[in-house]
C-alpha cells in the first residue's frame, strides 16, 4: 500500500506476536518480539542472552592457557577459526614464530571449517524457506568435512587443535587425499546447487528484495561478513588485515550490491568456491616440517597492556581485546563476535516487512545465538 | 568509504601513534567522558565504524571504571583504541546519536560493569536475566577464590 493512502487505524489493532526463544527456524534461543499490525512488523525486539554462559568472566578466572578450549564453543559452527584466533592472539602477545607447515595446515583446517559452516547455512537456510532437498545434500558434504577434520582433532565441532606457536596434532598423507576427494566432489556439488536452489523459482522469490541491508545502515551497525559484502563492501579481515600467511594465497573477495537475503546467498555460495581454491593452493604448497616450535610456551606471563586481534570467521569480523597486567590470568578478553553486531542491526531491517519475511530475513544473516550470547 | 582521517582536535588529553604489528592499534587515546560523543561524531563523520565497545574495571589499581572504544573502517583498516576513565559510580554519555551500534553494546557494558549511559534510548541489561542482582564483570563479582570449598566431610 502506498504510504500516503495508507491508514493504518483500518488496519485493526497492534498486537504482539513472540517468536522464540524456542522456535524451528531460530536455530536457537532467540526472541523476537514482533509489534504487529495485521501481518505487518511495526517494531522489533531481538531479545538475546538465553544462552550466555560466561565466557569472558571464565577467562578471568583461568591462567591464559587454560581459555584455549573455550574458544571454540563460542561459535561452534567455526570453532576452528576461533580456536586458531586466540593462538595467533597469545602469538602476537609473546612474539612466537609458528613453523611454516603449522601455518599451511592452519590456513588449510580454517577454510573447511568455513565452507562446512556456509554448508550449515545453506542447508538450514533453504530449509527454513520451505526447500527441504537441499538440507539433505548440504549435510552429506558437512559430514564429509567434520569426517577429515574429527581424524585430525579428534572433535567433530568444537575443536583445540591450535597451540601456542602451532598445533597439536600433524596431519598425513590420508588427509591430504581425503581433502582433494572432498574439493573435487565440491566443484560438481555447486553446479548441482545452483540448479537445485539459485534457479528455484520460489527461493528466488522468497529471499530477492528481501531484508535489504544497505551498506550505510551495515557501517552504522558494525555489520561484517558476508551480509556486509552482499551490500557491496568488499572487506573481508583476510584480505584487509592479513593474519597467519593469507597474503600469500590469491584468492578474490565476492562481492554483491543489492544487499537482500539473495545477494547474501550468492556471496556465501561464492566464499565457499574461493575457499575450495584457498584449500587447493595450501595441500600444494604444504611444507614439510615441524609443526610445533623447539620450546613449546606451556606457562607464560604475557608482557602488560591491551592487543587486538582479528580474523575474519565465517559471519564476519571476530575481534579479541586481551589485555594482561603481566601475571599468568588474563585481567580481560573481550569477544568481539560478528553475529552480535550483524543482530543488532534486525530491528531496523525488520521494521515494516511481512511476518512472513521474517525467518527470511533473520536466517539470511546466519546468526549463531551463543556466539551471539557468549 | 571515503578514507579521511577523523577530526579529533582539542577532543582527546592524550593521542599517539601505536604500532599496529605489535599489538593491533594504528592510534591509541585518552578522552574525557565529556568529549565521547564529540569523538563518535567525529569518527563517524570520517567513514568509521564502532568496532567493539567494552569496559575494564580499574578500581583495584587506578579507582576508575575505564571505558573501551575501538573505531575502525572497512577498507583502508585503521583501528583507533579510544579510551575514558570514568569515577567509580559515574555515568558516561551515550553515543548511540551518532552510532547505532552503540545501542547494543552499552547495554552489554551497564549489564556486565553497571556503568550507566546518559541519553540511551533504552538502558536495560542484554545478556543477563532481568532480575539480576549483579554486574557479572566486575572484579568484585564470582572470583574463584571466593567459591565455597568442596566439603570433603560429606564425600568421605
Amino acid at each position: 500500500m502506498l504510504e500516503e493512502t495508507r491508514d493504518d487505524a483500518a488496519m485493526g489493532e497492534r498486537y504482539v506476536l513472540n517468536m522464540g526463544p524456542q522456535h524451528p527456524s531460530m536455530h536457537g534461543v532467540l526472541r523476537l518480539r514482533l509489534e504487529l499490525l495485521g501481518e505487518e512488523i511495526q517494531e522489533a525486539e531481538a531479545i538475546i542472552g538465553y544462552a550466555h554462559r560466561a565466557h569472558e568472566k571464565m577467562a578471568e578466572n583461568r591462567i591464559w592457557p587454560m581459555f584455549l578450549p573455550n574458544t571454540s564453543r563460542v561459535d561452534y559452527l567455526s570453532g576452528m577459526i576461533y580456536n586458531l584466533a586466540y593462538c595467533q592472539a597469545i602469538e602476537k602477545m609473546l612474539e612466537l614464530e609458528v613453523p611454516e607447515r603449522a601455518e599451511y595446515i592452519r590456513v588449510i583446517a580454517s577454510e573447511l571449517n568455513r565452507i562446512s559452516s556456509h554448508l550449515l547455512w545453506l542447508g538450514t537456510y533453504v530449509m527454513d524457506i520451505g526447500g527441504l532437498t537441499p538440507f539433505l545434500y548440504a549435510w552429506d558434504d558437512r559430514e564429509q568435512i567434520l569426517n577429515i577434520l574429527e581424524r585430525i582433532t579428534g572433535s567433530r565441532l568444537t575443536y583445540s587443535y591450535g597451540r601456542f606457536g602451532g598445533l597439536t596434532m600433524d596431519v598425513d598423507d590420508v588427509f591430504v587425499k581425503q581433502t582433494e576427494a572432498f574439493l573435487e566432489r565440491m566443484k560438481g556439488r555447486l553446479v548441482e546447487y545452483d540448479k537445485l536452489v539459485r534457479q528455484n523459482v520460489i527461493f528466488i522469490q522468497r529471499s530477492e528484495g528481501v531484508g535489504v541491508i544497505d551498506a550505510e545502515t551495515c557501517r552504522r551497525y558494525g555489520v561484517t561478513g558476508p551480509s556486509l559484502r552482499a551490500a557491496g563492501v568488499a572487506y573481508d579481515v583476510r584480505k584487509d588485515e592479513p593474519y597467519g600467511i593469507y597474503d600469500r594465497f590469491d584468492f578474490e573477495v565476492p562481492t554483491a550490491t543489492a544487499g537482500d537475503s539473495l545477494a547474501r546467498y550468492d556471496v556465501r555460495i561464492r566464499e565457499m568456491e574461493q575457499s575450495l581454491r584457498i584449500i587447493a593452493q595450501g595441500l600444494k604448497d604444504l611444507p614439510d616440517g615441524p609443526i610445533m616450535p623447539d620450546k613449546p610456551k606451556k606457562k607464560f606471563k604475557p608482557p602488560e597492556g591491551p592487543t587486538y586481534f582479528a580474523v575474519e570467521a565465517a559471519r564476519g569480523h571476530f575481534g579479541m581485546y586481551l589485555v594482561s597486567d603481566g601475571g599468568e590470568t588474563p585481567f580481560k578478553i573481550k569477544l568481539r563476535t560478528p553475529s552480535f553486531s550483524n543482530l543488532s542491526a534486525m530491528p531496523e531491517v525488520l521494521r515494516r516487512t511481512m511476518v512472513a519475511d521474517t525467518i527470511a530475513i533473520v536466517g539470511s544473516i546466519d546468526i549463531v545465538l551463543p556466539e551471539i550470547d557468549r | 568509504m571515503s578514507a579521511t582521517a577523523p577530526v579529533l582536535d582539542g577532543l582527546l588529553l592524550e593521542s599517539a601513534a601505536d604500532e599496529h604489528g605489535k599489538n593491533g592499534f594504528h592510534h591509541r587515546h585518552v578522552c574525557a567522558p565529556k568529549s565521547l560523543l564529540a569523538i563518535a561524531h567525529a569518527f563517524d563523520a570520517a567513514g568509521f565504524f564502532l568496532e567493539m565497545l567494552t569496559a575494564e574495571d580499574r578500581r583495584a589499581d587506578l579507582e576508575k571504571m575505564r571505558l573501551v572504544y575501538t573505531w575502525n573502517r572497512f577498507g583502508a583498516v585503521e583501528r583507533h583504541l579510544l579510551t575514558c576513565d570514568l569515577e567509580v559510580g559515574a555515568s558516561a554519555p551515550t553515543i548511540v546519536p551518532a552510532t547505532s551500534a552503540a545501542d547494543w553494546m552499552e547495554r552489554e557494558v551497564y549489564d556486565m560493569y553497571g556503568v550507566r549511559f546518559d541519553g540511551h534510548p533504552d538502558l536495560k541489561r542484554i545478556l543477563l536475566p532481568d532480575d539480576s542482582d549483579f554486574h557479572a564483570l566486575l572484579k568484585d563479582f564470582g572470583r574463584i577464590e571466593d567459591a565455597p570449598a568442596p566439603d570433603d566431610a560429606e564425600d568421605a
